[in-house]
């Protein structure tokens, strides 16, 4: 077990070394996501009502855009000679699958840690955020785009239209992710619970996690 | 010219085509003839059809997926066969139950779309995941990674049916209940009758259609081992036999 989680941080280093190095998340794909911010409400007239009201489902929606980028990155994409060498030095699959998903987790944290104080000075949102009540929310969130990014990332793997053909694949199975979010941070600052929301993204995260640990050897095959 | 025609019958492989496209075709007759619903009128005839693609297209995907973990588990080929034969049905039929759903809510709900039902959305979230499914499949030529990298996606994939299907009583939703249930069911005699004569019918057409793109599947199979060889390998030594 030990030797598993040394492995799996092992992956995430390198991961985060190769981000630190080639900024694709952090330098490229950060600034676009704000620009987003700023182009919607000049595409709407900058209507400051609309935009109040929209502003929750519009960050999370842009979270959701971005996020796939993030996880699909180019530097954080393998060659099939790289995972060869790695599962030849005998790398767990599983390992290897957690590690790429917490370094693109910790990646994403970061991104939605940035565009969330300029989302609030932007859109001014007519809700109350809670943010503790939030805060375990936006953190499965976050492991369940991370996780499903990188079980896309896996199956599309060497693909030539991988780029094109994985947020088509990710995207519609991300829906349950952005409404729990969404709808926990609209009721996050009322009196009502937001603990139905906070079950659908506990059990997406578990669904997701349960079929990439089970296919986890499979896919490695596939992609050597 | 005639013998030809009845020999079409002779053969045992398709009398289920023929059986399927005859029950279809007198299904779709019956919901025309079926009498009118005391609030929707005759616009409550589409819902024969549409009920009936609904359900083949649950069944089709259920399909995929317990072919993708037959895949999986048993690494045979027949079963890859099986989940995109039945992929592909499905994508068909939900894009056929999403387009009637739609023509049935122009008049009902006076719009062709409407958030507010939970039903008709989670359907076309349904259809995207699966063209997403093809879509992966034509990305690949070798149909042993093929299956491979697409049964991970089949079993993911078939979460969506269960949240279709109880996506009427999971959230607050123009769409109507379940129609059928335990304490009975809700509609009269003769409608009862026509719409389960069609929910046989389609489900005798997705048995013709998956056998018959099942069959093309493994052909394809085995054209890409006939084709798919690597450059040199028709080379060959010299056979001192040949020229005798």
């Amino acid at each position: 077990m030990k030797r598993f989680w040394a492995q799996a941080g092992r992956i995430t280093l390198r991961d985060l070394l190769i981000e630190g190095r080639a900024g694709e998340g952090l330098a490229i794909i950060l600034p676009f996501g704000v620009l987003a911010l700023l182009v919607i409400p000049l595409a709407t007239d900058a209507s400051a009502t609309l935009l109040s009201n929209l502003a929750a489902p519009i960050f999370w929606l842009i979270t959701l855009v971005f996020g796939i980028q993030i996880a699909f990155r180019q530097s954080a994409a393998e060659t099939a000679t790289q995972r060869r060498m790695l599962t030849m030095l005998g790398l767990d699959p599983v390992a290897r699958f957690v590690g790429r998903s917490l370094s693109s987790g910790i990646i994403l944290l970061i991104f939605l840690l940035v565009l969330f104080p300029i989302m609030l000075a932007l859109f001014q949102p007519e809700v109350e955020v809670g943010l503790l009540r939030v805060l375990p929310d936006t953190l499965l969130y976050v492991s369940g785009l991370a996780m499903l990014g990188t079980l896309i990332g896996d199956i599309s793997s060497g693909l030539r239209n991988r780029t094109a053909l994985a947020p088509l694949l990710s995207a519609p199975l991300a829906i349950p992710l952005v409404m729990g979010a969404s709808q926990a941070m609209l009721g996050s600052g009322q009196e009502d619970g937001i603990l139905t929301w906070t079950i659908l993204l506990g059990l997406s995260n578990l669904l997701i996690a349960v079929v990439s640990v089970l296919t986890a050897r499979t896919l490695e095959e596939a992609a050597l | 010219m005639i013998r030809k025609f009845l020999s079409i019958f002779s053969n045992p492989r398709n009398l289920i085509p023929i059986i399927a496209t005859v029950a279809v075709v007198s299904g779709l007759v019956a919901a025309l003839l079926s009498p009118p619903d005391l609030r929707m009128g005759n616009l409550v005839k589409i819902m024969y059809p549409h009920v009936a693609s609904a359900w083949l297209a649950f069944v089709a995907f259920i399909v995929t997926g317990v072919g993708s973990a037959g895949w999986l588990i048993s690494r045979r080929m027949h079963f890859d066969h099986t989940a995109v034969a039945s992929a592909e049905i499905g994508v068909m039929f939900t894009a056929i139950a999403v387009l009637t759903g739609m023509i049935w809510g122009q008049p009902i709900w006076g719009t062709p779309w409407h958030w507010g039902d939970a039903r008709l959305t989670s359907t076309a979230v349904m259809f995207f995941v699966y063209v997403g499914y093809l879509a992966l499949r034509r990305a690949t030529t070798d149909p042993y990674i093929r299956a491979r990298r697409s049964s991970v996606l089949g079993i993911i994939a078939v979460v969506q049916v269960p949240i279709v299907y109880f996506s009427v009583t999971l959230w607050r939703t123009l769409h109507q209940g379940f129609t059928v249930r335990p304490d009975g069911i809700n509609l009269s005699g003769s409608m009862v009758f026509t719409l389960f004569f069609n929910v046989a019918a389609f489900s005798l057409l997705y048995i013709a259609l998956s056998s018959a793109r099942t069959r093309l599947a493994a052909r394809e199979a085995e054209v890409y081992q006939e084709e798919g060889q690597t450059a040199g390998s028709v080379v060959t030594a010299p056979s001192l036999e040949a020229g005798r």
